[in-house]
């Protein structure tokens, strides 16, 4: 680890990052949270900062796009009895942590993780329940923390080689249910469907 | 790490107390607690040699014996086998059928059977390839995509450690499940089947794709026993230079572990709680990928003498297997670790993906090394093989194991096991229920999970990567029919596109025969993987055999009893079709108080070189106005057939092929599809004569009329329904052009074919029955809606 950030320490400076705040304001349409507002975010796994920050990021498709992923995700709900979700969305979250500042984040969410025709993202609250009648639903999906993630890996290696130094990153799944659904109902459908409680942590709560 | 955890941790890592003094039961109730148990006889004799060395096992040493032995430990011990009234003792099973028949075939151009990590053959006079299946079913259970993709991983890197390491070319894959609709109860905690394929598949794609290596082989078996313990196989083929098809450790190499770092993964290494202790693992392509990459550019400027892949039993396995001939002196701590407090034991036994050893001389570390940095790979050198014949390891100087290599590879003492097989007996057949019509039979046939469409799951994988997918795993004009076998034409590893050599990989496998006959279901498969082969225009003398079994316990003597006369058809198979077998892998304890049996599954796979790629064959019907000749004989034999499963019958006997008569039909319509004198070929199989002539015509979009009457027989059959639907073994179908029949009647030199049809511009399957009426008559269209539509609705 220590060895690739002195490699990247050096070679920063000559790629010249451009500062992310300069450039054009993000058209995202913020939700919940708000565009560009970066909180710590207080998830339900998360540890202690080393320092700096710890940024949550969720990218999802604009809304004008199909999201087949949640069309199969709302199948797979539907089967395992949750009858009453009539829509679900897909988000993916990266949890960044380490010596980071907003700039850095944006920089990481705008040259990397977000492909900026098709997707929107936000720099998330720590996502609070917002009681609202069960009607809607934002179920977390992370891999349990003695699990390899790959996909964690290889985005904390192209963050460094963006230049932003030493990020910690862990990726999950987020999915937004709209649909008056049981809480119980859809924990136990979430595990059976969603996730797999052998390799993952799962967190249903009334927000979206 | 949580308290709790690192207690738990605490109390795995420490020492054992001392063992020479403990009673068996003592040391059974210690060993118990451990994730890899070792039995009463293998105790005793730990206890014994440690006596004799005057002093205590540690901790690493016992875990590395646990490891090392218990693979060889299921079948490789003596068995008393009886057979009705007869008995005998087999000593080692594969050993005494495969290996053997294997050894007194004696073909040349098969470089390595049975040795390396993966199975070698010749392949033209300057290349050979390498070929490995291998099966792992628990992890797919519980995790279905980590354990198809760590599963797909390995079997890579295994192809990438044969000889001085080989170029992946081909992916295959095979899972045995449950149907994806099943509505029958499940434990808790047990995915649900369509869970099961969806990860599995998808484990499989998201390795393959990213290593950029084509998938274009496989098979899908759908079976309710198959719910609790489904069964996944992976396969890989790759190509290696002919000189680089061996290797060798010398003392005063060094041991270069490369790859991935070493964290806390697998069966092995105290997991902690929440997690269940079970080989729950990510793969991680890229990194492999890389490995690759590095291996490839090292491996041609030779700067290795040997390597070996770190799979189940890391470190300690593939460190063992190096220096079995010599012996090793390893430093722990210079390993790379994911996890810094790993306990040293934990680190030589760790599972992690993505790690290859090597043995480098030590002036080419130096530029082993930039060629791994090149790749930003990282290695780290371990130690050195050294010739006392010992296993030395240490841990910043302080002594971790100190083993014997003869004690260590020679094995666990061995306890004789049962085996029992009850000659099958005659089946009464249970009448059907109800009659269905022919052409209902043939669109229920059709529409069988077993029969059906699998673009759902092709169209996942990438088989057209390094552009040599020449034929792919599907046919005709619109790109949607069935196929054969996949033909690969491997000239991006080769380098040489005038070089039109390829080879063709085909599956045999139905458990359904296994049921009633496992002898039979062995020649079976041999039979059907030989002739889809054919069928592409491979070489089938040239073909090669590679063997998963996997069975039940071992203990349950009607279990070992199937698995012993299993073993016993393909010694049978290769001496009567003269193919090697270059791998055998067996998959033992399928089953636990909770999980039933799995039915015994053989999966036999072919590998045969195509001389010339561009004569290689489709099986789609290639235009109106040609003859459809049948070849080989046709027989009652419905026993395990797809007929029976419809129509709700059991009973029977299983097809029996005689492999002798059927590789002289083999040969001869090999010399008539090498001479040009085929438009396209296809096998029989499941569904029989029936869904052979319906895939091949809706995949050419010609229609075809067929008289039974005409169909090749020695025994007079009075059934349409038989004729058309008996799966008797060794048949093909052909369609030759009207101008070359003379030509290809001479080439088949004797061989028990007929003239049973001819294809027309009418898109219609039309069959004449034994009294001459129209007996079926069926649109392609609905034909093939029903063979296309089956899996994706019952997917859901």
């Amino acid at each position: 680890m220590s060895d690739k950030t002195g490699v990247l320490v050096k070679a920063a400076p000559g790629r010249a990052v451009r500062p992310a705040l300069e450039r054009q304001p993000f058209s995202a349409p913020a939700r919940g949270g708000g565009q560009g507002a970066a909180v710590p975010a207080g998830q339900p796994f998360s540890t202690p900062a080393r320092g700096g920050g710890t940024y949550l990021l969720e990218v999802t498709l604009k809304p004008e796009f199909t999201d087949s992923e949640g069309l199969s995700a709302l199948g797979l709900l539907h089967r395992a009895g949750v009858t009453a979700a009539r829509c679900v969305r897909v988000g993916r979250l990266y949890e960044l942590r380490g010596p980071l500042n907003l700039g850095h984040v944006h920089v990481a969410v705008r040259d990397l993780l977000c492909d900026c025709v098709t997707q929107e993202f936000r720099i998330c609250h720590a996502v609070k329940p917002s009681p609202n009648n069960g009607n809607l639903w934002r179920v977390e999906v992370w891999l349990k923390p003695a699990v390899p993630d790959p996909v964690a890996e290889s985005v904390r290696y192209a963050l460094l080689e963006l230049g932003i130094p030493d990020p910690e990153v862990r990726c999950g799944l987020a999915y937004r249910i709209t649909g008056k659904c049981g809480r119980n109902q859809l924990e136990k459908a979430a595990a059976r469907s969603l996730a797999n409680p052998v390799i993952h942590r799962c967190s249903v709560c009334e927000a979206h | 790490m949580p308290e709790a955890v690192a207690r738990k941790a605490g109390t795995q890592n420490a020492e054992p107390a001392p063992w020479s003094g403990l009673f068996l039961n003592d040391l059974k109730a210690w060993s118990a607690r451990r994730s890899r148990p070792l039995d009463e006889a293998q105790l005793a004799a730990i206890q014994a040699h440690f006596r004799t060395l005057k002093r205590e096992p540690t901790l690493a040493e016992l875990e590395t014996l646990a490891r090392t032995w218990r693979p060889r430990q299921t079948c490789t011990g003596p068995i008393r086998y009886s057979c009705g009234r007869k008995s005998r003792v087999i000593k080692n099973l594969l050993e005494e059928t495969i290996a053997q028949a294997t050894k007194r075939l004696n073909r040349p151009w098969c470089l390595s059977a049975g040795k390396d990590q993966a199975g070698i053959v010749a392949f033209g006079a300057k290349w050979a390839l390498a070929c490995q299946v291998k099966a792992r079913n628990r992890p797919c259970a519980i995790e279905p995509r980590g354990g198809a993709g760590t599963l797909m991983g390995g079997v890579i890197r295994e192809v990438m450690a044969a000889g001085l390491g080989a170029k992946p070319v081909l992916n295959m894959d095979v899972f045995c499940c449950a149907p994806p609709d099943y509505a029958g109860p499940l434990p808790e905690g047990a995915l649900h089947p369509r869970r099961i394929l969806n990860g599995a598949v998808s484990g499989v794609r998201d390795y393959g794709n990213r290593m950029g290596i084509p998938t274009a082989a496989g098979a899908l078996w759908f079976d309710e026993a198959y719910r609790l313990n489904p069964l996944a196989f992976c396969g890989t083929v790759g190509l290696l230079p002919a000189w680089a098809a061996a290797k060798e450790v010398r003392p005063g190499d060094l041991i270069v572990a490369a790859g991935g770092r070493t964290g806390r993964d697998g069966e092995g290494a105290t997991v902690p709680e929440g997690v269940q202790p079970c080989a729950v693992q990510t793969g991680h392509a890229i990194n492999e990928k890389k490995l690759l990459d590095a291996l490839l550019a090292a491996r041609a400027r030779k700067l290795y003498r040997a390597v070996t892949d770190c799979g189940a039993g890391g470190f300690a396995c593939a460190v063992g297997e190096l220096a079995a001939g010599c012996g090793a002196r390893v430093r722990l701590e210079a390993a790379k670790l994911r996890d810094p407090d790993m306990a040293p034991w934990e680190t030589w036994l760790s599972e992690s993906q993505e790690r290859m050893i090597f043995a480098v001389p030590p002036r080419n570390l130096k530029a082993f090394a930039e060629v791994f940095a090149a790749e930003d790979c990282e290695t780290a050198v371990l130690g050195e093989f050294i010739a006392a014949g010992r296993i030395e390891v240490t841990f910043r100087g302080t002594p971790v194991i100190d083993l014997d290599t003869r004690f260590l590879r020679g094995g666990p003492p061995r306890t004789e096991k049962r085996a029992v097989w009850d000659p099958p007996k005659p089946h009464a057949l249970k009448a059907a229920q109800g009659k269905k019509s022919l052409s209902q039979i043939l669109s229920e046939c059709l529409a069988h999970l077993n029969v059906c469409s699998r673009e759902w799951i092709v169209r996942q994988y990438d088989h057209e990567v390094q552009g040599g997918t020449v034929i792919k795993p599907l046919h005709g004009i619109r790109h949607d029919g069935p196929g054969d076998a996949c033909v690969i034409w491997p000239h991006a590893a080769t380098g040489n596109p005038a070089d039109f050599q390829g080879f063709a990989v085909g599956h045999g496998l139905n458990p359904s025969y296994g049921r009633l006959d496992p002898w039979r279901m062995a020649l079976a498969c041999a039979d059907e993987a030989l002739r889809n082969l054919l069928c592409v225009g491979a070489d089938v003398s040239r073909a090669s055999f590679l063997a998963n079994f996997c069975w039940g316990s071992p203990d349950d003597p009607a279990q070992l009893g199937a698995l012993v006369r299993a073993a016993e058809g393909c010694r049978d198979a290769a001496l009567g079709f003269g193919v090697p077998f270059i791998c055998a892998e067996e998959s033992l304890c399928n089953q636990s108080p909770d999980v039933p049996a799995v039915p015994g599954t053989l999966l036999l796979s072919a590998l045969a070189p195509v001389a010339d790629v561009r004569k290689a064959l489709t099986m789609d019907v290639k235009g109106p106005g040609n003859a459809l000749y049948l070849v080989g004989w046709t027989a009652e034999e419905l026993g395990g057939s797809l007929l029976h499963q419809i129509c709700g019958r059991a009973g029977g006997t299983a097809p029996a092929a005689d492999p002798r008569a059927a590789l002289a039909w083999f040969k001869a319509a090999q010399s008539a599809l090498a001479k040009g004198l085929v438009l396209s070929a296809h096998d029989l199989s499941e569904g029989g004569l029936g869904v052979c002539a319906a895939e091949m015509c809706f995949t050419g979009e010609s229609g075809a009329a067929l008289d039974l009457d005409e169909i090749p027989r020695r025994a007079p059959i009075y059934s349409d329904e038989i004729l058309l639907f008996s799966e008797s073994p060794s048949r093909i179908l052909l369609e030759i052009a009207p101008d070359r029949e003379a030509a290809f009647l001479k080439a088949l030199r004797g061989a028990p074919a007929k003239r049973v049809g001819t294809t027309m511009a009418n898109p219609v399957l039309k069959v004449t029955g034994l009294d001459g009426r129209i007996v079926l008559e069926a649109s392609l269209c609905d034909l093939k809606s029903a063979w296309q539509n089956a899996l994706p609705r019952r997917l859901g």
